[in-house]
């Protein structure tokens, strides 16, 4: 067991250093790589829409950057098994090692892009509140919920590589429906229970009120998600306890 | 097998792999089928046979990467096995040594085990300074030996060759050949994969004999060899009528006789 955590220290280690290596810029484009991507939006959005109004970059901004790690971590985690084919056909390891792996980089990179995100916060004239501390259970459960999702789709993905296809569009679609640059409780009532439906909508709901609002975040539907995710993973364990040294055969 | 230990068996191993034959449609190509044979404490066992993909697969259900679809492998005490292929899951933009490091991670070994091997792996590797290099500037021969070498350290229960004696340069296939022999020898459990006869006969003291996943002679390395090659000659006799073919075959039993 010490050696399969180990693995995952190293492994999460080795490739977050190369990356760094591998560009002119290294990290700085863990930053800057975010910030153009909300640039597009609050252009389209903020700007050319005028959808927005005061203090739209926070509002879009928070979402996109916790959006970032849910579908970073699902597009490379539910592929990590076919990624490491190599290596599986090679030597035994536990395959839940491949998605975790994937998970925590993505986490790495997002706490980093996080810290910059509140600083940034910080330096406009956000004042702090009591509020911010619910960041913490929020990144938590968002955790939980991420590691459920990328670990139940590495494990099917072997088996039917076509639902690669799916979770991609259905990934763009959540997008949209997460209200990342439209506030939910701005719709009418009865849409609202739906798309309080997706786990990520609730999660981003929360920081905005969290961080941006002063105030704490709906607990009650936070608990569900965490329920919902924590089911997955129970789910996502089980299929690879029992198919574990079957995928060797399928990648 | 005078008295020897037993320490792992395989018992009528099927294993098949799924193949697309259409539209939705799969079918199953059974590798192995029917296999049995066992693995003694410290002897070195050959696996012979034309291509195909069941000698590997043999080597992968001893080292428990795959489980057999049929049929059952049986461990008579914990075991690692180690599988000597050629890269040993490298990723080409880390280092030789951050690689060292991942693949005794892979193999099993804790951390501080495997910095404490590094020197002695880096130096069988004969690597010097592109250590530090990343993997992708390796030619063939670098990565083999670098392989081979983590392989090697990680001193496994049992050691599994895969084809892997003809990389490098002469010196280093010298050194892999000599460090086989040295392990052979020793009470270590190794079992290789090979098609080269001589090796085999250098090395085993029994082979195994696996032609299209069923077992052809199981015994004494002489034996089994003597099968094969009667068995191999009977095909060139009766393919004389096709000389090209005849050619091919009488060409490649000359280098391995």
């Amino acid at each position: 067991m010490q050696a399969y955590l180990d693995l995952i220290r190293y492994k999460v280690y080795a490739e977050l250093s190369a990356e760094a290596a591998r560009t002119f810029l290294g990290i700085l484009w863990w930053l800057i790589e975010p910030v153009l991507y909300m640039s597009v939006f609050y252009l389209i959005f903020g700007v050319m829409f005028q959808r927005g109004g005061e203090g739209f970059v926070y509002f879009l901004l928070v979402a996109l950057v916790v959006w970032k790690w849910f579908d970073s971590s699902i597009r490379n985690g539910m592929v990590s098994l076919e990624t490491n084919a190599a290596v599986i056909q090679q030597v035994y390891q536990p395959k839940f090692i491949f998605p975790v792996i994937v998970v925590l980089i993505n986490t790495a990179k997002f706490l980093f892009v996080m810290l910059l995100f509140l600083l940034f916060l910080l330096i406009s004239g956000k004042q702090p509140s009591i509020s911010w501390l619910a960041l913490l259970p929020l990144i938590g459960v968002q955790f939980v919920l991420i590691a459920g999702i990328t670990s139940l789709c590495a494990t099917v993905i072997p088996f039917v590589p076509d639902l690669k296809w799916v979770v991609d569009n259905g990934l763009t679609m959540l997008f949209f429906l997460s209200g990342v640059f439209f506030d939910i409780s701005a719709l009418p009532e009865h849409f609202q229970g739906w798309l309080r439906l997706n786990p990520m909508a609730v999660l981003i709901e929360g920081y905005r009120s969290a961080l941006l609002l002063g105030q704490m975040p709906d607990w009650g539907q936070v608990f569900w998600v965490l329920l919902f995710a924590c089911i997955l993973i129970v789910v996502a364990v089980g299929v690879f306890t029992r198919y574990d040294r079957i995928y060797p055969k399928l990648v | 097998m005078e008295g020897k230990k037993i320490i792992l068996s395989l018992k009528n191993i099927g294993l098949f792999y799924k193949r697309k034959t259409g539209l939705l449609r799969h079918d199953k190509f059974w590798a192995l089928q029917d296999v049995s044979f066992d693995l003694c404490h410290g002897e070195t066992l050959g696996i012979i046979g034309k291509n195909g993909v069941g000698k590997s697969t043999v080597l992968r259900l001893i080292a428990g990467i795959m489980e057999p679809d049929l049929g059952e492998v049986i461990r008579y005490e914990p075991l690692r096995a180690s599988l000597l292929a050629l890269q040993v899951g490298f990723i080409p933009h880390l280092t030789g040594r951050q690689n060292a490091i991942l693949g005794g991670l892979f193999l099993g070994l804790c951390r501080s085990d495997v910095e404490a091997l590094l020197p002695r792996i880096i130096e069988f590797s004969e690597l010097g300074d592109f250590i530090d290099q990343p993997v992708r500037s390796y030619s063939m021969g670098m990565k083999a030996r670098l392989g081979f070498s983590v392989a090697l350290y990680a001193d496994p229960d049992i050691l599994l060759v895969d084809e892997v004696l003809g990389v490098g340069d002469v010196d280093f296939r010298k050194k892999s050949a000599d460090a086989l022999r040295e392990i052979s020898k020793s009470n270590k459990t190794v079992v290789i994969v090979s098609h080269n006869n001589e090796v085999i006969r250098s090395l085993c003291d029994r082979v195994v004999w696996i032609e299209n996943g069923h077992i052809e002679g199981v015994g004494p390395t002489d034996a089994v060899l003597q099968q094969y090659q009667q068995a191999h000659a009977a095909v060139v006799v009766s393919d004389a009528a096709r000389p090209g073919k005849a050619a091919l075959e009488a060409g490649g039993m000359r280098s391995e006789a």
